[in-house]
């Protein structure tokens, strides 16, 4: 059997509206634009490793690169034949031919002029693959979580530091220009919220039938075994099950995490979380969560509560929120989620920041009229960005972007470990059943 | 006759339900769960109400400006080009544009780069009269890959795609109308839609005029293909019998039903299927 190193295991296609353009770009950490070239000798060799459901998502951003001529995937890797095909096809259904391999290895050894991999497999491979790449003199762009095992991580970041490759880890809303304009102008430029005295977010889910396969198409007991895998149930849910993943906190969770680590500026000082497996009897990891972060501020702790549920969706949608003493910032993928909030004793007000490009007012539908027997609704106010892009584009852009040298990477590994630490201690909080204190030294890798 | 397993969900601001027959439940609910969670992610891209859709980047197209699309969207959008010109302007992704805009937006489609050109005007589209049907064309692909071949996919109550019949039947009964309607057919491997006012009101505008459909009768389209059966009979609520005729003479897998004043016609030369 193949042996992993773990135990058994940008430039931003951005409009923003009236003037918040010319703010984004200058605000955006990735602020070199890289015009599109069409197969260039600028356009970078890379390959995609695992064609799952997020291998499937991230084409779509990858294949708008090619389009450009960024970019040219050149070749893919599944051990399941079935997703190896359906990755090929769907390529080819684009317009883009790839060679497919069954693992990363073999195309390692066939493909010789890369320079760049994309890694989107399970998490318990995400470890050996990342650093065989890196240190085949591969730059790295690996899906999080970094890893099933916080030892995992720490290895990565090790082996970027040791070949002085890439590794960017794949939360892209760090990447993402509403959260960027609202993290550097909304935040930080207007203290809009004030002092940070609370946080939550949340990604609930319904109750949906454990992963398949179609008939025929089931890898054999001895390949499955080959990469550690039990059976092919384990394999089509890996996120649910120890030494393979890590559970919704970290297929859900950790975005989100990382996200109030991004915003608080810094790691939470404890972490103490309930959670179990309750719903699901062919699971090994929790199918709810429900964590609260301690992080120290000016004005004592702010307290970030996560929740994350398998069970239900709740009405649907997911989201983090900022919630301060002059106001209140809603961020989420989904534009149609995010909201923003001003406490009617806030300092500053909202012409001032129309003016500066930080809000714009919401449309209102016939201003003209005036219905005098009712009272008038407040005027809402959103954040101005609009961006026409998949929303993991821009965190691959400004990884290519990285690697020309015009930008630096939004979420390098030593970075990302911050939240990867604190993930794995959320989960370890439910399985102690007690408060853990974390210090800031043992949130470096 | 086999178990038929029923499966529902909610989409495209519809109901869509998928019934699969001859087949273990348990497989049965895998299949339809995948296919569910395909028709999830093309939602994600053909919605106009989706501000991240392929949809609306479109609409934010300037006269000249280019956009890659995913490729489920840029077929979609192929097919509704074909109709557009089977149709002769009848049907049209851009009907809605003429709310807002005095003449139709200009489009056209680069397959090398599977992307789109705006030419001129507001892309607005709305895939209301396709999407679905598209929908149920690549979900049907999803059940044939999972070798649950006797199917019936159902979109809104307004589509409905056939695969092959249950075990022991001639095909899957289906009704033209309201429900328990005497005009039925057994339906395999072939899709049928509906369109009509009755429900949702004169929601149905001539692309060619920016009028709403005079038509008040339903009318039902039989084709191989969703898209086209969705599309087909939308058109059909625009356009008056020669023109339909005309339509219908570009393709002979194509049949109108109409019912006028109780009396049922068929349009189309595509052989009837059997009365169920």
């Amino acid at each position: 059997m193949l042996k992993p190193l773990i135990t058994r295991r940008d430039f931003l296609g951005t409009s923003a509206v009236a003037g918040a353009g010319l703010l984004l770009s200058s605000c955006s950490p990735d602020t070199a634009p890289v015009a599109p070239k069409k197969s260039s000798v600028n356009t970078l060799r890379v390959a995609l490793i695992g064609y799952g459901a997020e291998g499937g998502v991230l084409s779509e951003s990858l294949m708008n690169l090619m389009n450009t001529g960024e970019i040219k995937v050149v070749a893919l890797a599944d051990i399941w034949e079935y997703a190896r095909k359906k990755g090929k096809n769907t390529y080819k259904a684009s317009g883009f031919e790839v060679n497919d391999y069954e693992n990363y290895e073999d195309l390692l050894a066939k493909e010789k002029d890369l320079q760049a991999v994309i890694v989107a497999t399970p998490d318990f491979w995400h470890a050996p693959i990342t650093n065989a790449c890196l240190k085949a003199g591969l730059h790295v762009y690996c899906e999080k979580m970094m890893s099933n095992t916080i030892e995992g991580a720490r290895s990565m970041v090790q082996t970027m530091r040791e070949t002085g490759k890439l590794l960017q880890i794949g939360h892209q809303r760090r990447s993402n220009p509403r959260y960027v304009f609202t993290f550097n102008r909304l935040l930080h430029q207007a203290n809009f919220c004030g002092n940070i005295t609370a946080a939550q977010a949340q990604w609930n889910r319904a109750v949906a039938k454990d992963l398949t396969a179609p008939k025929h198409s089931e890898m054999s007991a001895d390949q499955l075994t080959k990469y550690g895998f039990k059976d092919m149930h384990q394999f089509r849910n890996w996120r649910w099950f120890k030494g393979l993943g890590g559970g919704p906190l970290s297929d859900l969770g950790a975005h989100q995490i990382d996200i109030f680590n991004w915003w608080m500026g810094k790691a939470p000082q404890s972490v103490f979380a309930s959670g179990g497996l309750d719903y699901y009897s062919n699971h090994d990891w929790y199918d709810n969560a429900m964590v609260v972060y301690e992080y120290p501020s000016t004005k004592g702790i702010a307290r970030a509560f996560y929740q994350v549920q398998t069970t239900t969706s709740a009405g649907g949608g997911y989201f983090e929120q900022f919630m301060g003493d002059d106001g209140t910032i809603k961020m989420s993928e989904d534009p149609s989620l995010c909201a923003i909030y001003r406490e009617a004793n806030a300092t500053g007000n909202w012409d001032d920041m129309i003016q500066k490009g930080y809000v714009r007012e919401k449309e209102v539908v016939e201003a003209a009229k005036v219905d005098v027997r009712e009272t008038a609704a407040l005027a809402q106010y959103e954040i101005p960005v609009f961006f026409n892009k998949p929303p993991h584009q821009p965190h691959l852009e400004n990884f290519f972007n990285a690697i020309r040298g015009t930008a630096k990477l939004n979420c390098a590994g030593d970075e990302a470990f911050r939240s990867e630490y604190v993930i794995h201690k959320a989960n370890e909080a439910i399985g102690e059943q007690k408060r853990i204190v974390i210090t800031p030294e043992e949130v470096e890798a | 006759m086999s178990e038929i397993h029923v499966f529902n969900h909610h989409a495209m601001a519809t109901h869509f339900q998928v019934r699969i027959a001859g087949e273990e439940k348990d497989y049965a609910e895998s299949a339809a769960q995948t296919a569910f969670t395909l028709l999830t992610r093309l939602e994600s891209h053909l919605s106009r109400f989706r501000v991240d859709s392929d949809i609306a980047r479109i609409k934010e197209l300037k006269p000249g400006e280019i956009v890659r699309v995913t490729e489920p969207t840029f077929a979609c959008l192929q097919l509704a080009k074909k109709m557009e010109l089977a149709t002769r302007g009848a049907f049209s992704v851009a009907a809605t544009a003429l709310k807002t805009q005095p003449t139709a937006p200009q489009w056209t489609l680069l397959p090398e780069s599977f992307s789109i050109r705006c030419d001129g005007g507001k892309l607005e589209f709305d895939l209301g009269a396709i999407g679905k049907g598209f929908a149920l064309d690549r979900l049907a692909e999803v059940l044939r890959e999972w070798s649950c071949p006797a199917f019936l996919l159902v979109a809104g109550g307004s589509s409905i795609l056939a695969g092959e019949p249950p075990a022991g039947t001639n095909g899957w009964s289906c009704g033209l109308g309201d429900d328990g309607s005497a005009q039925r057919y057994w339906l395999a491997n072939c899709s049928l839609s509906g369109s009509g006012l009755a429900v949702k009101g004169k929601h149905i505008f001539d692309p060619r005029t920016g009028q709403p459909a005079e038509r008040e009768e339903r009318v039902w389209a039989l084709t191989d293909t969703a898209a086209e059966s969705d599309a087909l009979s939308t058109a059909a609520m625009v356009l008056n019998k020669n023109e339909i005729n005309d339509a219908l003479a570009q393709d002979k897998s194509w049949l109108i039903f109409m019912n006028e004043l109780d009396a049922w016609r068929c349009l189309g030369s595509r052989a009837l299927p059997a009365r169920a």
